[in-house]
């Protein structure tokens, strides 16, 4: 039997290395790779039995087909993988493009959601007034003339209660109008509770007119109501100023002059600074620079006697206005009757105050 | 109410400008509206003489007049001729303006003839609505007086918003004690002077009042011989620009009167007052009486009525009646000045829709001091005006009520004010006012109120009069020190949650009105006995309050598919009402859908359905964290009974969800289905959590297996998904329906029910043989109870 010749073994390697890289070379497939892997590198082929021939080699022939078998396996590994990595990327790429969409098409999109100006307004008015102290509640639409009228010192056949457009109900019981203000909450709440009183009600109120571009028969208002010791028109008119700032902008002013409210007294009416114009006179202020936006005053000592508060230790204001007009101005609506019409292409315009 | 500032200056004479007493004015609580200025287009028209007068030689409507104008001759043509040569005419020269022609006048030729300015009807000065004659200026007025000046169209008039609490604002005197106060300039009250004759009143009229508490007053003073005729032409313009029409000198005299004092009077023919007597008495029920604006208007027991021995001749304080009126014949007058009962002035003038100058100023309160001086200044015009004589001692019925005294601390005032106000500045502002007040030694104030000023009536009234005049501008500022917490009410916190559930719904929210027409209710079927009247609707649309929130919202859905929308959803939260032996009054939260679920690509083409309705039901219940509810179907109108269920917690009853039955939505002219659902805000808050743990994350993996049933159509998916839960007890962690199909394979009138289905505990990963046994339990439970078989494989 005849020993291994190192330069057989040599000129097997280097044939094995020609032949595996032409194999690599011609895969066109990941299975193709995987043969010719098999074939050059695996446990049957040439160079595997190169490994195995050289037992009977001295030192320094094994060493030299040892280094260069290794040099030729490593060659060899080199190509597979990289004729993989090849076809793995090309094969990505095929799949990338066949998985291609138009990402103009619309999204899938869950139905969204609107909030009302209305609401989007009442929560500016109550956040604010929640963040200055005030605990927000709410009452009946559905009033007695108690609450509505007589309580809050508006007698029968008063002119300020004739002259108001009440809508009266047809119903058994004593709850006979439609409120014609948020001031009923002020007799429920103080009824219902010892001072201190710090509270403001948001709500519906009605009057019994025709639909205009200006004027609907159900309304918004806020009204707020402050009863404790030592409460003053100071106290109102700050607390004015700070409401109207943090709602309308640091620079807005408030204007009271004095004005007529059965259940306040000494009683204003208040303007704010036009937010449109900035106090420089335009359509929306009638060019005045001023916005009239409330009613206010220290509530009435009547008011106080007819909920059992004793009127010389405790002293109250109270303020209110309709928010209706406040939404049209800040959200640029020129008809009322658009709040109310619940157009779809309106009511998406505020999709995104939600 | 409309004040000529001219007036205004006569009893209060401050050089101001209009606009500076305006603002003044305003500043202490009068309510200046708006600055007219009716003759700020009037410049330059004189006084002219006519000394020739020809017919035009080619147009027969036309006439020629020449005129001296006090520096030469002019030329006119005039549309009208009631003119004659010596009258006196307004003449605008060219170059001159008049309020009714936007362009200077200049000289034209009218068919062939020129014609240098024109010659002015009271229209064209803005004192009257009469274009129909040239106006007539008294004959002893100099050719070349400025118009303008000679009767008085001059300066502004401010448009005033009367509150209820101020009826001494409806008149000049009024106004000028705010001017006073405002400027300082003191008043000089009108004269009320007057010569009378040695004859007396009662010697020729009589008056009887026979209801004293409706009609505290009664004056009534006699002018003889009086020449009934036009009033001077300032007074017209006057009465004009103010809104009243000049009739004739001695009504307009009342009437000046009344806006110059805010005393309403009423003059009789005295010769047409049966028994020339007055009687002040109730009508009698069903007494018929046509009033001056020539309607017959029927009287009961509660109006008071002025009358004479025979007849009703004026519904006290509203308006008066034919038969006693002033007319050009009439020679002698007896003057009605009273104060009634302001209660009584109201029931009667709503009662009757009639509001009146007189009527207004009488409901509001009038000066229970005025009746007297009124009468007086008013027969002191007559007599200037239309001659005759003043009779002697004035019958005067009743007594002038004495005026009450109010105290006001100076400190409360300070304390209110929060800034110290000493007696003396309190006296100088009462000062100012023009009332009468004195320190006390307890160091009040005391405050004699007169008559006129009826709003003050307690200390605090006293206080906003230091308030007002001293102005609001010089307040301080401050915020108080809230010592309790403020926030939301729960009610009001939950609303919002409410709402922020409904846009997780995928739902817009709108705003109906509160009202319902007959047709609502049916739309919902509701009986209109069990629903809320609106007493004085203004329409039928609003002839209930609301019983559901459906019917806007349809509405809504209808309005917007009309406007080429393709689909809405929407939904609204507000309240209903409702009869249930009182009015009931609850908060509902309700949503409705219509047209395509999805407008377009990506996505089904579908229209919305039950499901929809369902879905959003859940994201919003989801929201709010109200678990454990379950839904029962339902059959009661307006819901489609295959398609619609209850909503159900416990004994509560949340609200149902569904279609509404075909029919339902065709009387709401919907084409296709409409689906919706109504809650009850209150049920909703009950079951709403409003704490989360997060304690029970399960930390073992589920054992996941797909169970399939057969089972009869008709068995509900919920009943077997129950069924499965029971069965499987604790260890069943979820289950969910991922296929219903029924047909071939499966036998008529049979489906199938695809659940996947987690097995899970707490504490540990199940075994093969745990699950098989829980399976094994739910198959038999299942086939026991509605007879499904477990498909296999």
């Amino acid at each position: 039997m005849t020993g291994p010749n190192v330069d057989a073994l040599l000129q097997t390697l280097d044939r094995e290395l020609e032949r595996g890289r032409g194999l690599v070379a011609d895969a066109r497939t990941l299975e193709q790779v995987e043969a010719a892997e098999v074939s050059v590198l695996g446990r049957k082929s040439a160079l595997a039995d190169v490994g195995r021939s050289m037992a009977p080699l001295s030192e320094d022939a094994r060493r030299q087909v040892g280094r260069r078998a290794n040099e030729v396996r490593g060659q060899l590994t080199e190509a597979v993988a990289g004729r993989r990595r090849d076809l793995e990327a090309e094969s990505e790429r095929a799949s990338l493009q066949a998985d291609r969409v138009d990402v103009t098409l619309p999204g899938h999109r869950p139905r969204p959601g609107s909030l009302h100006p209305f609401t989007l307004m009442e929560r500016e008015i109550a956040d604010v007034l929640a963040r200055m102290g005030f605990r927000i509640v709410e009452g009946p639409e559905a009033e007695t003339e108690w609450h509505n009228f007589d309580a809050l010192n508006i007698p029968p056949d008063h002119p300020a209660r004739t002259m108001m457009d009440t809508i009266f109900l047809d119903a058994p019981g004593d709850r006979t109008v439609l409120r014609t203000h948020t001031s009923p909450m002020q007799i429920r709440t103080m009824e219902a509770q010892p001072p201190p009183v710090y509270i403001a009600v948001p709500g519906r109120v009605y009057r019994n007119e025709d639909v205009t571009a200006k004027n609907m028969p159900v309304f918004h208002q806020i009204e707020g109501l402050a009863v404790d010791e030592g409460i003053t028109l100071a106290d109102l008119k700050g607390t004015l100023e700070t409401f109207f700032r943090a709602l309308l902008g640091e620079d807005t002013n408030i204007r009271m002059t004095p004005s007529f409210f059965p259940f306040v007294e000494p009683g204003a009416q208040v303007e704010v600074t036009c937010f449109v114009c900035a106090g420089a006179g335009c359509a929306t202020c009638g060019r005045t620079g001023w916005i009239e936006l409330m009613g206010a005053g220290m509530v009435h000592p009547a008011v106080l006697e007819n909920v059992g508060y004793d009127p010389d230790r405790f002293t109250g204001f109270a303020f209110g206005g309709g928010y209706d007009r406040l939404s049209m101005i800040r959200f640029g609506i020129p008809d009322i009757r658009m709040l109310w019409d619940s157009d779809v292409r309106f009511l998406e315009r505020f999709e995104g105050l939600a | 109410m409309r004040i000529v500032v001219s007036w205004l200056r006569e009893l209060c004479p401050t050089d101001l400008p209009a606009d500076e007493i305006a603002e003044r004015i305003i500043a202490n609580g009068v309510h200046v509206e708006e600055i007219l200025r009716p003759w700020d287009g009037l410049s330059g028209v004189i006084a002219a003489r006519v000394v020739e007068k020809h017919a035009h030689p080619n147009a027969d409507r036309l006439t020629l007049a020449t005129l001296d104008t006090g520096g030469g001759a002019a030329h006119v043509a005039a549309g009208v001729a009631n003119w004659e040569v010596g009258d006196v005419v307004p003449y605008a020269p060219p170059g001159s303006r008049v309020p009714a022609l936007d362009q200077p006048l200049g000289v034209r030729t009218l068919k062939g003839e020129p014609s240098e300015g024109m010659i002015c009807s009271p229209h064209e000065l803005a004192i009257s609505d009469d274009h129909g004659a040239i106006l007539l200026l008294p004959p002893d007025t100099p050719p070349g007086t400025d118009v303008a000046a000679l009767i008085g169209l001059t300066d502004a008039v401010f448009d005033i918003e009367i509150e209820p609490n101020r009826p001494d604002l409806m008149s000049v005197l009024g106004v000028a004690r705010e001017v006073s106060a405002a400027t300082g300039v003191p008043l000089v009250p009108p004269d009320v002077s007057v010569t009378e004759s040695l004859e007396p009143c009662t010697s020729v009229a009589s008056v009887e009042v026979r209801d004293a508490q409706r009609c505290p007053r009664y004056v009534a003073r006699v002018i003889r011989d009086v020449r009934v005729r036009p009033a001077p032409l300032r007074a017209q313009a006057r009465l004009f620009v103010a809104g009243m029409r000049p009739i004739s000198n001695v009504v307009d005299a009342t009437n000046y009167v009344l806006l110059e004092l805010g005393q309403p009077l009423h003059p009789f023919d005295l010769r047409r007052l049966d028994g020339e007597a007055i009687v002040v008495r109730r009508a009698a029920e069903g007494e018929a009486i046509v009033t001056l604006d020539d309607v017959q208007r029927r009287l009961t027991a509660e109006d008071l009525v002025i009358a004479d021995r025979a007849k009703a001749v004026g519904i006290a304080g509203v308006m008066g009646a034919a038969p006693a009126e002033v007319d050009d014949a009439t020679t002698d007058v007896l003057l009605e000045s009273a104060y009634f009962e302001p209660a009584g002035i109201i029931r009667t003038s709503r009662r009757l829709k009639l509001s009146t100058e007189a009527s207004q100023r009488f409901e509001r309160g009038c000066d229970p001091e005025t009746p007297g001086p009124a009468a007086a200044r008013a027969a002191r015009l007559i007599a200037e005006w239309a001659g005759g004589r003043v009779l002697g001692s004035p019958i005067d019925v009743g007594s002038v009520p004495e005026r009450h005294r109010l105290s006001i601390r100076p400190s409360r005032a300070s304390f209110f004010l929060a800034e110290p106000v000493g007696a003396d500045e309190v006296r100088g502002v009462f000062d100012r006012l023009g009332m009468a007040s004195e320190q006390t030694d307890a160091g009040e104030v005391e405050v004699e109120v007169p008559g006129y000023r009826i709003d003050l009536r307690r200390e605090v009234d006293l206080i906003e009069e230091v308030a007002r005049i001293r102005g609001y501008a010089r307040l301080p500022s401050r915020v108080p020190c809230i010592a309790t917490a403020g926030g939301f009410d729960d009610t009001y916190a939950f609303r919002r949650r409410l709402r922020e559930a409904m846009l997780r719904g995928g739902l817009r929210e709108m705003v109906a009105l509160s009202f319902a027409s007959p047709g609502d209710l049916g739309l919902m079927g509701h009986d209109e006995d069990d629903a809320v009247r609106v007493a004085n609707p203004i329409d039928a649309e609003r002839g209930f309050l609301r019983t559901s929130l459906v019917p806007g919202l349809v509405r809504a859905l209808r309005l917007n598919l009309d406007r080429q929308r393709r689909s809405a959803a929407l939904f609204e939260v507000g309240h209903v009402f409702r009869v249930d032996g009182e009015l009931r009054e609850s908060e509902r939260a309700a949503f409705a859908m219509a047209g395509p679920a999805w407008p377009g690509y990506p996505g089904e083409r579908r229209e919305f359905d039950v499901f929809d309705a369902k879905g959003a039901l859940e994201a919003v219940l989801g929201a709010l964290g109200v678990d454990s509810w379950h839904v029962e179907p339902v059959d009661h109108w307006p819901l489609h009974p295959g398609r619609s269920a209850r909503v159900l917690l416990g004994d509560d009853e949340l609200g149902w969800f569904g279609e509404l039955h075909p029919r339902a939505a065709r009387d709401a002219d919907m084409a296709g289905r409409v689906a919706a659902a109504e809650l009850d805000v209150d049920a909703l808050r009950r079951h709403a959590s409003h704490a989360a743990s997060a304690a029970d994350v399960p930390r073992f993996p589920p054992a996941r297996r797909d169970l399939s049933f057969v089972v009869g159509d008709d068995v509900p998916a919920a009943r077997v998904a129950g069924l499965i839960g029971r069965a499987g007890g604790d260890l069943v962690d979820a289950v969910t329906l991922f296929d219903v199909f029924s047909g071939d394979p499966l036998p008529e009138g049979r489906k199938n029910l695809g659940f996947s289905v987690d097995f899970r505990a707490p504490d540990r990963t199940l075994t093969d043989a745990e699950v098989d046994a829980a399976v094994t339990a739910v198959r038999d439970l299942v086939a026991h109870e509605v007879g499904g078989e477990l498909r296999t494989g």
